[in-house]
């Protein structure tokens, strides 16, 4: 249980008292009639074969307000995408894959970009634009919530609590974003403990106070993989297709929307799902390059609201981030020496050292070529360029789904 | 006996005469698929690569012929259909004219059928083609107005717009194509007489009260007009 305090410039909505399940499952499935709402799930082939997807399976074969699931599949081939189709049939709401590697959607892609939308490489962010386009397509819910499926202490009232500030309404929020506490034996969630909150408060620090940052700063866990956003939301914004999703989201919203119309939830008490290594010497994979996306995708969204970037404040950027980050482990020894928690300093430490050349990565990236944007363009400007591309894709995903 | 050898080789002698004979025939049908086979396939990757080159594709993805297409099920590029359609085509009139080159009768008189034939296919894929481009461009300009207006079902109203209009391509091109003329003739003038006797009826019986309006206001404004003519010359 945490505290009810409000930070920042969003709403939190924390788990207070004892929180029911059936209670907020009953009233979703009402919520559900006049504002019908969409699970998204971005997979890979691979999920389905580890312990978290039969998990997720089981958990929402039991859901009742969803309108529909759709699921997109990576890496999967023809024989592989039929096996999931099997896998997926318990479920009761209606669900529909999108089969990344599928003759048809390939086709669909190859429409794309002959016209000049760049899309990116397969990832996350490509298949979570993909399956937005899909629920725009048919046009038949009104709300659209996505989760990881890597996550292995998956249960519904993740999927309900995240749902329900957006289904909702009576409380009028377009963007909902999950927290939880990334806790096992020891405390996880490296990135966001040691990068990306340090970051943003030196950048405060550097740059003064600016609207964007203080968005960041009240989101307790900014990289989490867990959304709710309404369908006019998920038309106008841009999607990163790099690991800078998750803030290149933040940042849309922000751009998009009124802090007040913002909140985050507290969805579950423990979260556990696939680690990544931290491959300090490769920036081409791990941590490493889950960073230098992350702080390219702060950078260019400040640049963009007019922050400007000079060599001397990129040098300062570095050595304030160093003495926040340094500061960010002794709060967090503490705080797991308190609660029993392993705390390994050194590997701390040789996280923030990553993460300052991550930092200095970017910030290199950044100055050779400030223009240069992961951003997947927004369904209503691919729209005007191929008018019936959203008529192609749900005739794409219906036919592979017959 | 020799008589009798002589009625049973004559027949194969005949026989290998013909077979003579029609070696070299069959040879050149050979000769002329093998040929077709080789140009048709290099005319496809010709105009497979033109069509690339003028970015057919995306043109088509803009006119709407990529989503017909779809609509069929077919998940290629547009040029690469259009370059197969040729290739099969063109493969189709090499065995033709191959055929031709057996000279049996009732052959050549099917094929000379077919060529007579090709000038009606021509004109129907060049009505269809034209009236399905005339039939979006309308349809999108229905669809601009009619929303420009304000009115709620303009994406219904250029449906329906689109739907008739290539009602009537469709009609015209079996027209063309001489496939059940009467038939064709008769279904279309039952559905488009039945579709404007409908919308007269909606229209008329809607609109009378609007219509007298109209006329009402048209025919005071014609006395108003009058008597101020009236009272200038006076």
């Amino acid at each position: 249980m945490t505290d009810f305090y409000q930070t920042g410039v969003i709403t939190t909505l924390h788990q207070l008292g004892i929180s029911s399940l059936e209670r907020l499952e009953s009233e979703l499935y009402g919520f559900g009639k006049v504002r019908p709402i969409a699970l998204v799930l971005p997979a890979l082939y691979s999920e389905f074969e580890g312990p978290a997807m039969p998990g997720i399976i089981k958990e929402l074969s039991k859901v009742k307000y969803l309108n529909e699931i759709v699921l997109a599949l990576d890496s999967a081939s023809e024989s592989q995408f039929q096996h999931v189709r099997e896998l997926m049939a318990p479920i009761p709401t209606e669900v529909k894959i999108i089969h990344n590697k599928g003759k048809r959607i390939t086709e669909v892609y190859e429409t794309l970009a002959r016209n000049g939308i760049e899309v990116g490489a397969q990832g996350k962010g490509r298949s979570v634009w993909m399956m937005y386009g899909y629920v725009l397509a048919r046009g038949r819910s009104d709300v659209i919530a996505l989760h990881d499926c890597d996550i292995v202490t998956y249960n519904r009232e993740l999927l309900a609590r995240l749902c329900y500030p957006v289904a909702n309404p009576n409380l009028d929020y377009v963007f909902c974003k999950g927290f939880y506490s990334r806790i096992s034996h020891k405390m996880n969630g490296r990135v966001t403990r040691l990068l990306v909150t340090p970051l943003v408060r030196s950048l405060q620090k550097l740059v003064g106070p600016h609207d964007f940052l203080a968005f960041l700063d009240s989101f307790r866990y900014a990289l989490s993989g867990e959304f709710c956003m309404t369908t006019d939301l998920a038309r106008v914004n841009r999607i990163p297709w790099d690991w800078g999703l998750e803030v290149g989201t933040l940042a849309e919203v922000h751009r998009n929307y009124s802090p007040r119309r913002v909140c985050q939830v507290d969805i579950a008490t423990t979260y556990e799902h696939k680690h990544q290594i931290l491959s300090p010497d490769d920036a081409s994979k791990g941590l490493m390059k889950m960073a230098v996306d992350i702080c390219k995708s702060v950078f260019r969204t400040l640049a963009s609201e007019g922050v400007v970037f000079s060599d001397g404040l990129f040098k300062s950027l570095l050595v304030t981030y160093l003495r926040h980050a340094e500061d960010t482990i002794m709060k967090y020894e503490a705080d797991a020496t308190i609660n029993g928690l392993d705390f390994d300093r050194h590997e701390e430490a040789k996280a923030v050292e990553t993460f300052t050349r991550a930092i200095a990565m970017a910030a290199q990236a950044y100055t050779e070529n400030p223009m240069s944007t992961p951003l997947i363009p927004n369904w209503n400007r691919v729209v005007a360029a191929i008018p019936d591309i959203l008529e192609m894709l749900k005739m794409a995903v219906e036919e592979d789904n017959k | 006996m020799e008589n009798f050898f002589n009625l049973i080789l004559e027949p194969l002698d005949q026989l290998f005469m013909r077979f003579k004979m029609f070696v070299p025939n069959f040879l050149a049908m050979l000769v002329i698929l093998l040929l077709g086979y080789v140009l048709a396939y290099l005319i496809k990757r010709f105009l497979v690569k033109f069509l690339t080159a003028i970015k057919f594709d995306s043109w088509s993805d803009r006119m709407g012929f990529t989503k017909l297409m779809r609509h069929g099920n077919l998940w290629g590029k547009p040029s690469m259909l259009l370059g197969n359609i040729v290739f099969w085509v063109l493969l189709f009139l090499t065995l033709m004219s191959g055929l031709s080159a057996l000279q049996i009768a009732v052959i050549d008189a099917l094929v000379s059928q077919f060529f007579s034939y090709i000038p009606r296919i021509f004109s129907a894929a060049i009505i269809m083609i034209v009236g399905f481009v005339f039939s979006r461009f309308i349809s999108r300009a229905v669809l601009i107005a009619a929303a420009n207006s304000g009115f709620h079902y303009a994406k219904l109203l250029a449906d329906a717009v689109s739907t008739l209009l290539l009602v009537l391509i469709v009609a015209m091109v079996m027209e063309q194509l001489q496939i059940a003329p009467v038939i064709v003739l008769a279904a279309f003038s039952i559905i488009f007489g039945g579709i404007v006797s409908a919308l007269v009826i909606a229209f008329g019986v809607g609109g009378i009260h609007a219509a007298r309006r109209i006329i009402e206001k048209d025919v005071l404004d014609k006395d108003k007009e009058e008597t101020k003519d009236e009272i200038e010359h006076i």
